[in-house]
């Protein structure tokens, strides 16, 4: 089992899932870490939600991604949910969540706030009928990864010159 | 004012001086450097012998019988294992996820057991200069002419041990690039460049070693995926390899066939309903956070 750190998210990853945790260039505006998960070879230039990497996805594959949003998020509606969601049942999965409908696989999204940081977790499966056996393996990646608070910096604690 | 060489004695006979310490100080500087040669030439044969069993560990011993017809590889004088076992030979053994940092300072784990393909393991360094070759060519598999679906990946030692603004400086962004100290101690890496390759299908390194060039490595990759069980099925959909103007050539192939020429109403959707004429509204797409984008690219 491996284990893989940055930007104040941790994961040790299940056997047959690799992933990445990256934070996009600042050029793109404001940016703020992504976590991307599969048991399939992810490819490096992939969309935050998988675009790019779904179509790949055989049906025994899962696809998750974990995506921090802005702080102005936190305490807004959509992120009232306190925690990540403990476990998925076959039937939090839905072909019409997908952000690109693709023929057989499903998916779900949740919208959290932990560790004072918004989070939304997006799953796909590679088939929504083979749910019973895929839907296991998101909630043991769910609970591989820990979230550490970020210590949001203060004037004062930034380096100065007297 | 000149000093005698001979004086006479005190009876007043000329005598011979004493030569006796003028040799036993000979005998012992030669004594001396004798044996300081001794040592240097000890030392020269001790690490003489290291280079030759290093050499016959990477498998090129000198003395080493060569294999009948196998005459051939004296042109290019490369320690060569990368490759499959032979039959009966000991598993190289499975190989480990491989996780560390990127250039850029984001976490990285590439599983190389879970796919039908081969997986390319480029274990190489910023400042070695046979390396310079391979970060070329590793960065661009389409030149090389690897079997298709081959994944490429090269590994440097972790942050501890390189210099991420070299790194980065040689990574081109088209292969995944790790930084991991720990990926060289689990595949037991001697020096670079070294390369293992991993049977996705088993999770098992089927060959590992070094290659003096960047075409002899290929030619080992191809011939490693020829020795691969055949009749093999493929589990997931390959990466689309066209581009550019050959990817809208396929586009519009399809297209046709699906009896969609151009022009076609359903290509210019104006409302939902054109896209989902009898289906619910489209859910809020990720990223979509009180109705406006949050995040530029999905």
């Amino acid at each position: 089992m491996s284990s893989i750190v940055a930007h104040g998210i941790a994961a040790r990853l299940p056997d047959g899932f690799e992933g990445r945790i990256f934070v996009r260039p600042r050029a793109l505006g404001a940016t703020y870490p992504v976590a991307q998960f599969g048991t399939f070879p992810l490819p490096d230039d992939i969309g935050d939600f998988g675009s790019g990497a779904v179509t790949l996805m055989g049906p025994d594959d899962v696809f998750a991604t974990l995506f921090e949003y802005g702080p102005e998020s936190v305490g807004t509606a959509l992120f009232a949910r306190q925690g990540r969601p403990p476990a998925f049942s076959p039937d939090d999965f839905s072909p019409i969540v997908l952000r690109r409908g693709l023929v057989g696989q499903s998916g779900t999204q949740w919208f959290f706030t932990e560790a004072g940081r918004p989070f939304s977790f997006y799953a796909v499966l590679g088939s929504h009928q083979r749910r019973e056996l895929l839907v296991p393996r998101v909630n043991t990646l769910v609970t591989s990864f820990a979230l550490i608070p970020v210590t949001p910096v203060t004037p004062g604690a930034r380096p100065q010159w007297n | 004012m000149t000093v005698p060489l001979r004086a006479p004695g005190p009876d007043g006979y000329w005598v011979e001086p004493e030569e006796g310490g003028d040799v036993i100080a000979l005998v012992v500087v030669s004594t001396f450097v004798v044996l300081v040669f001794s040592i240097l030439v000890t030392g020269l044969l001790r690490s003489h012998a290291d280079i030759l069993r290093s050499l016959h560990e990477l498998g090129v011993g000198v003395g080493d019988p060569i294999p009948a017809g196998d005459q051939g590889s004296l042109a290019s004088p490369a320690p060569v294992t990368l490759g499959p076992t032979a039959a009966g030979a000991p598993a190289l053994g499975p190989a480990p996820t491989v996780a560390g940092v990127t250039p850029a300072g984001d976490a990285r784990a590439i599983a190389v057991g879970n796919g039908d393909h081969l997986t390319l393991l480029g274990f190489l360094s910023s400042g070695c200069a046979t390396c310079a070759p391979f970060w070329e060519a590793l960065q661009a598999p389409r030149s090389l002419e690897l079997p298709g679906g081959t994944r490429v990946v090269i590994v440097t030692k972790g942050q501890d041990r390189e210099a991420p603004g070299e790194v980065q400086a040689r990574a081109t962004g088209h292969v995944p690039v790790v930084m991991s100290t720990d990926a060289w101690v689990d595949y037991q890496v001697p020096g670079s460049p070294f390369f293992v390759l991993v049977d996705g299908t088993t999770g098992h390194k089927v060959g590992q070693g070094v290659a003096s060039t960047v075409g002899q490595l290929a030619e080992l990759v191809r011939r490693a995926e020829h020795d691969r069980t055949p009749g093999r099925t493929q589990r997931r959909p390959q990466p689309a390899t066209l581009g550019g103007p050959a990817r809208e050539a396929a586009a519009d192939d399809v297209l046709r066939g699906a009896g969609i020429l151009p022009g076609d109403p359903s290509l210019y959707p104006r409302t939902l309903e054109d896209v989902f004429p009898s289906g619910p509204a489209a859910p809020e797409a990720p990223g979509i956070v009180n109705g406006r984008s949050v995040r530029t690219k999905s």
